[in-house]
């Protein structure tokens, strides 16, 4: 798997790169206009954009069709997509940090609480919409799944909110705003393992050529 | 070990296409060259054996073992027609993906057969010419001690220079007995070459599998006229033609052909002859 991994990081290198500087110099600037902390809802989302660049260059390369007579399982195929999309969802909220980080050190107002609720909120609305797109990558051709993976960070938004006047019924969201993004992180977890195992079961079965 | 690679009763159905039963085996330090026209079943059936497909029936055997696991895969380098590797990745970047992907991956190996190649390591596989992409997938599929070689039409669209020196190194890699390659081609003259089996695919079935020399050095084709071939005994008759000016005879043993029709003309028959006359012939 870890081969995989380093071929994935090859093709997203420029990517991850660009997103690493945007999400820095757009963090600075955007802290004369709004709170710094809420670039943690975007920098996820924008990070895992590789991933579905390294998906397309695959297909386009018939990369998986190769991959698939070395010793790598399909279970590691889609483990390794997976964990490569969590990985960049990581890295997009850590270098969001860094001038959450650098700004709060000049004296700026950012707290920990607002930092674990955009937080939640940017690694929910990610894991959702990975938890859409990554199974249909592997179901659907490549303009088809790139369809999908756009309608997925729309799809996702939906759902929190969806997610958020549920649990408005069993408690006040207002109140308790952590907590409820909270739970929605949890059930953003849990859907995308359930998504992993899904992928896992499609794409044992799909014929590869 | 006997066979390096088996297949026996390999079923898969498509809408328009059915490969059926097909067996055949590649023993261990031979080339066996499968051919047959585009669409016959040749990829069809190498991407059921290297679970590429879910095969609906039948066997597969690779290195004496029917399950297809890591260790196993360790042990074959496979090659499809075009490299399939990333193109934004350069050799020397595919050695590092490849190194972590392959126990048994010998760098050493990998770079001297890109120098051997003069294969550039840090040119972008995308500005590759498609005979360059070839040779580099060659090389990678030796780099891990592979002792089974399979190739899909790996050399279709290459210049007879390049075809050439990797024929050369096909038969290099059979000097060990150990090793053995399974080649699917259309190029039947490149299989004339190296091959010392042929197994012939038409349809989705196997029509035959025999050595090489067999069809070179037995196989022939009478060429007469309809009065002759009138008088010839039909079940001597594997397939004809009737050609502009005269009838085209597959035989499977050309001498008593000649003894037993000596007016006849009976001329060698190439695999691409042979060929030709099993699909487009009559029985």
């Amino acid at each position: 798997m870890k081969g995989v991994l380093v071929k994935d990081l090859y093709i997203a290198r420029s990517n991850i790169l660009v997103t690493i500087v945007s999400l820095v110099v757009l963090g600075f600037g955007l802290s004369f206009l709004l709170e710094t902390s809420a670039l943690l809802v975007l920098a996820p989302v924008a990070a895992t954009t590789a991933a579905f660049i390294s998906i397309t260059s695959d297909a386009a390369s018939k990369w998986n069709k190769n991959v698939i007579t070395m010793p790598v399982s399909r279970n590691q195929i889609i483990g390794e997509k997976f964990l490569f999309y969590i990985l960049l969802a990581a890295l997009g909220l850590l270098t969001a940090l860094i001038p959450c980080v650098v700004l709060a050190c000049f004296g700026m107002d950012i707290t920990l609480h607002s930092l674990c609720l955009y937080g939640s909120i940017g690694i929910s609305a990610t894991l959702l919409a990975g938890g859409i797109s990554l199974p249909c990558a592997y179901l659907f051709d490549p303009e088809k799944s790139q369809i999908v993976f756009m309608m997925s960070f729309m799809a996702s938004t939906g759902i929190i909110t969806g997610l958020v006047l549920l649990i408005n019924l069993v408690l006040s969201v207002k109140e308790n705003i952590l907590l409820a993004f909270g739970i929605v992180l949890i059930i953003s977890v849990i859907w995308f393992f359930i998504s992993y195992q899904i992928a896992v079961k499609v794409y044992q079965k799909r014929d590869i050529s | 070990m006997a066979n390096a690679f088996m297949v026996s009763g390999l079923t898969k159905t498509y809408k328009d296409f059915v490969l059926d039963h097909v067996s055949f085996t590649v023993p261990s330090g031979s080339i066996v060259g499968l051919i047959g026209e585009n669409g016959a079943g040749k990829s069809t059936t190498i991407n059921a054996a290297l679970g590429l497909i879910q095969k609906e029936d039948g066997v597969v055997s690779i290195l004496d073992k029917e399950e297809l696991d890591g260790d196993i895969k360790e042990q074959i380098g496979v090659v499809f027609d075009g490299s399939n590797y990333p193109e934004i990745l350069s050799p020397r970047k595919l050695n590092r993906v490849m190194k972590n992907i392959y126990r048994t991956w010998d760098e050493r190996v990998y770079f001297g057969l890109l120098k051997q190649f003069s294969l550039p390591c840090d040119k972008q596989i995308k500005q590759f010419s498609k005979g360059m992409k070839m040779k580099l997938a060659i090389s990678a599929a030796f780099s891990h001690h592979s002792r089974l070689l399979i190739l899909d039409e790996a050399t279709s669209g290459l210049d007879p220079v390049v075809r050439d020196d990797i024929l050369d190194m096909l038969l290099d890699f059979v000097q060990d007995e150990e090793h053995s390659i399974l080649v699917s081609s259309h190029i039947t003259s490149d299989l004339e070459k190296i091959a010392d089996y042929i197994v012939f695919i038409h349809e989705g079935k196997v029509v035959f599998e025999k050595t090489k020399d067999e069809l070179t050095e037995r196989y022939g084709i009478i060429k007469c006229g309809a009065a002759q071939f009138d008088a010839l005994d039909k079940s001597d008759i594997i397939s004809y033609r009737k050609m502009d000016y005269e009838w085209q005879i597959l035989v499977s043993d050309r001498e008593r052909m000649q003894k037993k029709y000596p007016k006849a003309l009976v001329v060698p028959a190439t695999i691409d002859e042979i060929m030709l006359l099993y699909v487009k012939g009559e029985k």
